[in-house]
């Protein structure tokens, strides 16, 4: 695999300088290659530049302007990450793809914000990181849209008391299930109870025996713990005998989780995107695995071919390079066409609206879709 | 090293200690320079970068270098640091949207860093004072573990104050003020504090209680204090370089500051040298330039027209291997144990003439006495001393003896302290010592040499006595003096400069009673001195101890098995048995005792017998001479 991703990046290097005549846009990418962002960073680094291969074969963005990559390893450091941007910046970085989590993203955009070079983050989805400036951009669906449409379908079950699991330690794991009871009261359902984790916690048994003492008792858990986490968490709980209805993020988007077998049959989660047989994200899918051998797996493969799209109808959309003009031509685009999904800048705090798809985990492994939709800008819970 | 440069050697240290703390300064300057001349604005970058790590490691080497204590608490530190800083110095615009229910007495401020950082080093020396409390009650590594349990808790209230620190979220909004030239200075600024520490009194009580908890104490130093002191200095400098990592990074979240950071910065420390400014220094020069050397090479480069591919990871391999390296081939670091630069027996400094005259011999002390009052010790149920009584007066030697696990060790270890006596009681002319602290029975004119050496390994020669006379009261160049006058009393002079760990047995020996005898003590306890020394040491010795004790009077309390040699020096003798005293008088009495004999080769033999058929086997090896 990792042979294949270097020959094509390596036969792109070389593409691009054989076609260096025309004018190029240089588009800096913070990529974590080890560390805690690593799974997140790689997947979509790899998507991102296989999109931008087949733009650039293609004669460029919009046939005009050939991407040129400048791509560095922040290992998931903060400080790494601060200096890396600044030297994308010397080399002369147009737009920059910063690292899937906050921290990494609001430290860079703190550095391009005197340029005004816009930034846009690979995945990460904390609602809170596109307040530095107005020249930040989340790509995901940000996770008080998905605690939203999950808090909605929750209702819709006719669910009514619901017990949230979280840790204060990382941004997403308190978010999602603080944005979910938020949406979820407002619709007229009630929290009976809240428990916090720690990020690595091996023994979940005193959170599932003060599940099992809630009065009364939740018909639905939601926690946006992400592995191992999950896995330790689920099955304490469906070993304590209790079988409640169990709902995640889209960090439980995962081959590993769906593996699990029985204790994760019938999980409910989130997630950016479903491969519905003849989408355009089941032909990307099989265009990525043809060229590459790798199977993306998860949804970050093709979000970052989507940022790639992206920038590609913001450019067109500016009628130039500048990255003032792409800042405000991003913050204006409404049903821009992507992959995954289709994504609306205008009208947001630069996290785009964007569907988002509630799946369900079966006993073989498998998940199957329960529905697409898009938040109500209107009851979405504030960052 | 003749006696002439032995005079001069004080001022030489104070040349070889300055020039030690240029080379620190011009390593970093050079590093700095080739960066920035070389590699323009990314090496400039690099080397800001490279600065606040130093001044974070330099800060950190200020406990463990001098403690030998590892902390990982600093991460705590840095964390207060930059979050106090980030608040303080915050636009008030940017603040009311990123922390809108921080407390009242916080919010607004919008000082500048230089008036923002004397608030934060304040904050950090008040924190480090409270936790300091703790911390240096321990040693070794529950010590450690005590630092990495303060991180723990430090995170966690981090990532729980919400209002303050919003949580696991990233704080924004704090200028990024940091550039070069305050990157470089702050450096400096470090360097030049943690040298001053190390030489100074402070640091080298620091450093002789890091060698030897026992031997310290011993000579009157609190090790507690030691360790209070090198924590609170640590702790205030490492929150200055917290605000500055915060300053220069421009957001964060206590992640940040949590086991990543403490790792990579005691990694630095480790390879460099823990012990050492140079060390820290060099350290994090060395990993700076070998991480950012070889990830230049990560994202695919062109080489003489061959493109190589990206390979990502190489900084964290290059990173793992050289620490595995520096472990394996120079364990203690790529400088070692002692400071880069000359040591002051170089000869550089052999034109440097400028003498401090040894201090003359002490007056005579006033007359007192040493009594031991029915002191007693039980090692789980076994009487090690029992109801022991006994006096030890200025002006004379008094031999102890008895055979192997009489209990004469513990015997002085009761009277120094390092022991609590189960009962009885040891008093100086009158004033009782069983209660106070082995620090305060050295202060109260009672100074002592072990069974085992115990020297600070990590000294020299000069300083393991320099450190006696500073922990006596001596100050500056007095202390000197009274350090030269010892070790040309005990023929140390051409070892000065010499580390103790390399000296000769029989160099040691005397290295420590010269160490003993520079607290200018009433009483001197000397547990074995002449052990494993061959015959004309043994003579050699016991000459030097007769002219200290006429010229100037002291007691000295001998214990040794070289009864020749204790009987030589002696003017009364002690005989312990099984804990207890069984004889004591002059030393021809005490030879012809019954008791002795018996007590020495077993019962059923009489004097007469032995003098008759061992004279040539046991008793001249035992020393007693018929």
């Amino acid at each position: 695999m990792t042979f294949k991703k270097l020959l094509l990046t390596t036969t792109s290097a070389l593409v691009l300088t054989g076609a260096a005549q025309a004018e190029d846009y240089v588009i800096g990418v913070m990529s974590a290659q080890s560390g805690y962002l690593a799974p997140y960073d790689g997947p979509a680094y790899a998507g991102f530049q296989f999109c931008v291969d087949q733009k650039n074969a293609a004669g460029g963005l919009n046939g005009e302007y050939m991407v040129k990559t400048i791509v560095k390893d922040t290992r998931s450091d903060i400080a790494e990450g601060v200096k890396v941007v600044q030297e994308m910046l010397d080399d002369g970085a147009q737009f920059i793809v910063s690292s899937a989590d906050a921290d990494p993203t609001i430290a860079a955009a703190q550095i391009t914000m005197a340029d005004g070079i816009p930034t846009m983050t690979f995945a990460g989805t904390a609602p809170v990181l596109t307040q530095v400036g107005p020249h930040v951009f989340g790509s995901y669906p940000a996770d008080n849209q998905q605690g939203a449409v999950l808090a909605a379908y929750a209702r819709d079950q006719g669910l009514e008391n619901v017990y949230l699991v979280k840790s204060p330690d990382s941004a997403y794991t308190l978010g999602g299930p603080e944005y979910f009871g938020e949406v979820f009261e407002s619709l007229g359902g009630n929290i009976v109870g809240t428990s916090n984790y720690s990020l690595n916690q091996p023994d979940f048994s005193a959170i599932v025996t003060t599940i099992k003492a809630a009065e009364p008792q939740p018909d639905v858990i939601v926690t946006w713990a992400w592995e191992p986490d999950f896995p330790a968490f689920i099955k304490a709980l469906r070993g304590a005998g209790l079988d409640t209805q169990v709902m995640g993020g889209d960090v439980l988007d995962t081959p590993t989780v769906r593996g699990l077998g029985d204790v994760v049959d019938g999980v409910v989660h989130t997630s950016g995107g479903f491969p519905d047989e003849g989408s355009d994200y089941a032909k990307f899918i099989d265009d990525f695995k043809a060229a590459t051998g790798t199977t993306p797996d998860n949804n970050y493969y093709v979000n970052g071919c989507d940022i790639v799209n992206m920038i590609e109808q913001a450019v067109a959309a500016a009628g130039s390079t500048d990255p003032v003009a792409v800042t405000e031509a991003m913050a204006e685009i409404e049903n821009g066409k992507g992959i995954m999904s289709d994504f609306t800048f205008k009208g947001t705090d630069r996290m785009p609206l964007r569907d988002v798809v509630v799946a369900r985990i079966t006993g073989d492994g498998e998940k199957e879709f329960v529905k697409r939709t898009k938040a109500d800008p209107a009851t979405l819970p504030k960052p | 090293m003749g006696d002439a440069n032995l005079l001069t050697f004080p001022a030489r240290l104070r040349a070889a200690n300055l020039v030690r703390t240029l080379v620190c300064l011009v390593v970093l300057a050079v590093a700095v320079a080739v960066l920035t001349l070389v590699f323009g604005r990314s090496g400039e970058r690099i080397a800001v970068q490279m600065c606040v790590n130093v001044a974070a490691v330099v800060a950190l080497g200020v406990f463990c270098g001098n403690t030998g204590i590892v902390s990982f608490g600093h991460g705590a530190f840095m964390a207060i640091g930059a979050y106090l800083s980030g608040i303080l110095t915050m636009p008030a615009g940017i603040q009311r949207t990123s922390l809108p229910d921080l407390p009242a007495f916080l919010a607004g401020h919008e000082l500048s860093l230089w008036t923002a950082l004397p608030v934060v080093a304040l904050t950090g020396l008040v924190f480090a004072a409270i936790s300091g409390t703790a911390i240096a009650r321990l040693m070794g590594a529950s010590a450690a573990i005590a630092s990495l349990g303060l991180l723990i808790i430090t995170h966690g209230v981090a990532v729980g104050a919400r209002e303050i620190t919003r949580g696991s979220q990233t704080f924004f909004g704090v200028p990024r003020v940091v550039d070069l030239s305050l990157a470089f200075g702050a450096a400096v600024v470090f360097i030049l504090l943690a040298r001053a520490y190390r030489e100074s009194p402070a640091g080298l009580f620091a450093r002789a209680a890091r060698d030897d908890d026992a031997a310290a104490a011993a000579l009157g130093i609190n090790p507690r204090r030691t360790r209070f002191v090198s924590w609170c200095l640590s702790g205030a400098m490492c929150t200055v370089a917290g605000a500055l990592y915060g300053h220069m990074l421009g957001a964060f979240s206590p992640a940040s500051f949590y086991l990543s950071l403490v790792f990579a910065h005691v990694a630095m420390m480790i390879v460099g040298g823990m012990a050492s400014v140079g060390g820290a220094v060099t350290g994090v020069i060395g990993i700076t330039l070998l991480q950012d050397g070889v990830r230049q090479f990560e994202g695919g480069v062109e080489v003489f027209g061959v493109a190589l591919p990206e390979v990502f990871g190489l900084t964290t391999v290059s990173l793992g291997l050289a620490i595995l390296l520096v472990i394996w081939l120079r364990p203690t670091g790529l400088v070692g144990r002692f400071e880069l630069g000359p040591g002051a027996g170089a000869r550089i400094f052999e034109r440097i003439s400028r003498e401090t005259s040894p201090a003359r011999a002490p007056a005579r002390v006033s007359e007192e006495i040493l009594e031991a009052e029915q002191l007693s010790k039980s090692f789980a149920g076994v009487k090690a001393v029992d109801h022991m009584t006994f006096a030890a007066p200025t002006g004379r030697v008094t031999g102890l003896i008895g055979p192997n696990g009489a209990g004469k060790s513990t015997l002085v270890n009761l009277i120094t302290r390092q022991y609590h006596a189960d009962g009885g009681k040891t008093l100086l002319s009158g004033r009782d010592l069983s209660t106070v602290s082995a620090e305060n029975v050295a202060r109260a004119g009672i100074s002592r040499s072990f069974q085992n050496l115990r020297l600070f390994q990590g000294l020299t020669v000069y300083e393991n006595v320099l450190v006696s006379a500073l922990a006596a009261g001596h100050r500056g160049a007095q202390a000197a003096a009274v350090a030269l006058r010892e070790l040309r009393a005990f023929d140390l002079g051409d070892l000065a400069a010499t580390r103790a760990d390399a000296l000769s047995y029989g160099a040691r020996k005397r290295l420590e009673i010269a160490r003993a005898i520079a607290q200018e003590p009433v009483i001197l306890l000397l547990d074995e001195p002449a052990a494993g020394m061959n015959p004309a040491e043994t003579d050699d010795l016991a000459d030097r101890l007769m002219q200290i004790r006429d010229e100037r009077g002291i007691g000295i309390l001998l214990i040794d098995h070289d009864l020749h040699f204790v009987n030589r020096l002696s003017g009364w003798t002690v005989v312990m048995h099984r804990g207890t005293l069984i004889a004591e008088g002059a030393p021809d009495e005490v030879r012809a005792d019954p008791a002795v004999i018996e007590a020495y080769i077993g019962r059923g033999r009489t004097a007469a017998a032995i003098t008759r058929t061992t004279k040539e086997e046991t008793l001249p090896q035992q020393g007693v001479r018929p």
